[in-house]
């Protein structure tokens, strides 16, 4: 019996560390032996650096733009660490042309290529920032990611932004089948994050499902272009990866989310004191 | 009741009466030597061509329009990485080749909507002494009369320049037609042009033959005043040189037709301008006796032709050939308006005043309007008119030939699409125009 492949879309506010994790908890996935592609969709085609060691292959974008259509799938899958697929779907330069349209492109050709006929049990699509147009929500459009994880922090904006990618989720969600699986936190070590994010997540109808803490090791091993199980395996934090990878592995609890209006969202950053720091450096 | 729930709207419109913004290619190739930079995908600037020129009484595409037009043709490839390098070297290579005067890139919707900084580019040329002007063209933001109105205010701002010099008393930008759309363009410009100089005038005409090109375009902020001769378009344009030139202008919504509405719009000019009125008085009289000359004869045939004229009409069509046909027919020839509608998607905040000027076309006939774009609903309309006893006579486009066939009637185009006419140089306006639309539409009559 063929395997079902899940494809899985992480979003989240920019710089809040969706690729570090989606490559962490991937590397944590092949390590338990599954076959899993990334597909970057972000301009800047970072998102699969620590798994190929470095910025190494060419975007689809780019082989699309110098090759044209007629292209071999090999030119922009390049296998990194443990056999995961990587590709980027890259983008025009920052501030011109159209990077949403670019996505559609560069996701419509990796299906026509057959980029997903392959023995795969998981495709990751790592998505720049918001849902801020068509484009950006291509990888939640029908037949493709059906589930999606939103990466936040106890920080405001990126709770903000978490809740506007709910928003998009739902709309989506009320005509497919893509439904949200969990929010994950990247930790900033904000007062009382744990206790924001599940309040935050309960809000939504989800779940928190990690809570992955910070550790400058994630940093080192950035530096040498390594995922933290490949760069220090032993490490407590490459154990928080495997964790979260086993809990989307074994994850069942799927929801359209319900996203909150802006005074219900400040209401419960209120409760958990991220308005009551504010206060303390008042004069 | 709001304004819009007064006119019927449907969700579809089928029978397209008008082209989208980047149909203003054809106003830049309308300006002697003007040569259009189409910026959009392929297609979008052939199918206006084709819209508001072959099927509109087969036009002709003239020195720099139709399949001449250089396009950057942009793709998937351009959308995604934006099409700076291709319109760059477009323009480049347009210079190179077309030999014009003036170049105006016009930008349509794909480009507009990824944000490619055009401006920019043109700035460039500008700044190296070419005649380059870019033009915000996207369907998006309106047909091709909008348009128009846009390509024209991009280049009086691009090209023309600022102006600070004294005026010239009795030059005149005539704000008019617009180039293509209105199938007689050309000979409506020939007549309001020889009118408005037989009464004493220099006329700025700006569009087709009479025009002497961008020389003529840089007189602009030098006339005396902008005379906008439509119900609507045009106004904007007049309204955007009153504050950059300081310069006053005089607005006759309805296109004068036949004798009578040509003599008062005469006087009204010569009043607004304050000139000496000997020269139009004068023109004013040679051109009534030979009016009335033809007339008297046509009236012996009108009055003594026992087989059956139309006695009351329907119109539809863009408001300014609408609102001044209709004038004419009632006021002058004595036929019943029984339907009247208007095709070109009138801004709204224009409708109440076309309302108004319907309303007082004739004191027998308060006359009410309908603005309508879709052709199904136009059909029903046309087909529910008590026509009496008499043939019906339809003003419209080749749309309505199905529905004229259906009714037995007389149909006489007077708006886009026209494809059972080839347009020359025919006018329906002034004082010989008039006589030739009446030619038309008794010739229709007699044929049977």
């Amino acid at each position: 019996m063929a395997k079902e492949l899940r494809q899985i879309a992480i979003y989240g506010k920019g710089g809040i560390g969706k690729s570090t994790t989606t490559q962490n908890l991937t590397a944590g996935l092949a390590e338990n032996g599954k076959n899993v592609m990334i597909v970057g969709c972000d301009p800047k085609a970072d998102s699969t650096r620590l798994l190929l060691g470095g910025l190494a292959q060419k975007t689809v974008l780019d082989t699309l733009r110098e090759t044209g259509e007629d292209i071999d799938l090999d030119l922009i899958v390049k296998e990194g660490y443990r056999g995961i697929k990587c590709v980027e779907s890259g983008g025009p330069e920052p501030g011109v042309g159209c990077a949403g349209r670019g996505i559609i492109t560069s996701i419509g050709l990796l299906e026509r290529l057959g980029a997903y006929e392959d023995d795969l049990d998981y495709v990751f699509y790592d998505v720049l920032g918001d849902v801020v147009c068509g484009g950006f929500a291509m990888p939640i459009r029908e037949g493709k990611a059906r589930e999606i994880y939103i990466v936040g922090s106890g920080e405001m904006m990126a709770l903000y932004a978490a809740n506007n990618i709910a928003k998009g989720i739902q709309k989506y969600a009320k005509k497919g089948k893509v439904r949200l699986g969990g929010i994950i936190c990247n930790s900033r070590n904000v007062d009382r994050e744990t206790e924001l994010l599940r309040a935050f997540a309960e809000e939504l109808g989800t779940q928190l499902i990690h809570y992955v803490p910070r550790d400058n090791i994630v940093q080192h091993a950035e530096i040498r272009k390594k995922t933290v199980i490949d760069f220090a395996s032993e490490s407590a934090q490459a154990d928080e990866y495997r964790d979260l990878a086993k809990k989307i592995e074994e994850n069942k609890h799927f929801v359209i989310p319900k996203p909150m209006t802006q005074d219900r969202l400040e209401e419960i950053l209120f409760e958990y004191g991220l308005m009551d720091a504010v206060e303390d450096y008042k004069i | 009741m709001t304004e819009i729930n007064q006119s019927i709207q449907s969700n579809t419109i089928v029978h397209p009466r008008y082209g989208c913004a980047i149909g203003a290619v054809n106003t830049v190739a309308a300006i002697p030597r003007g040569i259009p930079i189409a910026n959009c995908g392929p297609g979008c600037a052939d199918k206006q061509y084709f819209m508001l020129s072959f099927s509109n009484g087969f036009q002709g595409a003239g020195y720099s329009g139709g399949g001449a037009v250089p396009s950057s043709n942009v793709g998937e490839n351009e959308i995604v990485f934006g099409g700076h390098k291709k319109l760059d070297e477009l323009i480049k290579a347009s210079l190179k080749i077309m030999d014009g005067d003036i170049f105006v890139v016009l930008t349509g919707c794909a480009v507009e909507l990824i944000g490619d900084d055009v401006g920019a580019i043109v700035k460039e040329y500008q700044q190296k002494g070419y005649p380059v002007v870019h033009a915000e063209a996207a369907g998006f933001k309106g047909n091709n009369l909008v348009g128009h109105e846009t390509v024209v205010k991009a280049i009086v701002d691009q090209y023309v320049g600022e102006y600070k010099g004294r005026k010239k008393k009795g030059l005149i930008n005539l704000w008019f037609d617009v180039p293509y759309y209105h199938a007689n363009w050309r000979g409506n410009n020939i007549e309001l042009k020889r009118v408005l100089e037989g009464a004493g005038f220099k006329v700025n005409i700006l569009f087709g033959s009479e025009s002497a090109g961008t020389s003529e375009w840089k007189e602009i902020p030098k006339a005396q005043f902008n005379l906008v001769v439509s119900p609507w378009v045009g106004l904007d344009i007049a309204q955007h040189l009153e504050a950059k030139y300081k310069q006053p202008f005089l607005h006759v919504p309805i296109i004068p037709i036949g004798e009578e509405a040509t003599t008062e719009f005469i006087r009204n000019v010569v009043a607004f301008a304050g000139i000496d009125n000997k020269k139009a008085e004068d023109f004013i009289k040679v051109e009534a006796e030979r009016y009335y000359y033809f007339l008297e004869h046509f009236s012996e045939f009108f009055s003594e032709y026992w087989f059956g004229l139309p006695a009351r009409f329907v119109s539809v069509g863009e408001a300014a050939y609408n609102l001044a046909i209709t004038k004419y027919l009632t006021d002058q020839i004595g036929l019943i308006p029984a339907k009247q509608i208007i095709t070109d998607n009138t801004p709204e905040k224009h409708r109440n005043n076309i309302r108004e000027l319907f309303h007082g076309i004739s004191d027998e006939f308060p006359l009410d309007v309908e603005f309508i774009e879709d052709g199904y609903l136009i059909e029903q309309q046309v087909k529910n008119v008590d026509y009496g006893s008499s043939v019906p006579l339809i003003l419209g486009s080749s749309w309505e030939s199905d529905v004229a066939k259906e009714l037995n009637g007389l149909l006489i185009p007077i708006s886009t699409p026209i494809v059972s006419e080839v347009v020359i140089n025919r006018t329906y306006v002034g004082y010989t125009g008039a006589l030739t639309l009446l030619e038309k539409i008794y010739s229709e009559t007699v044929r049977g």
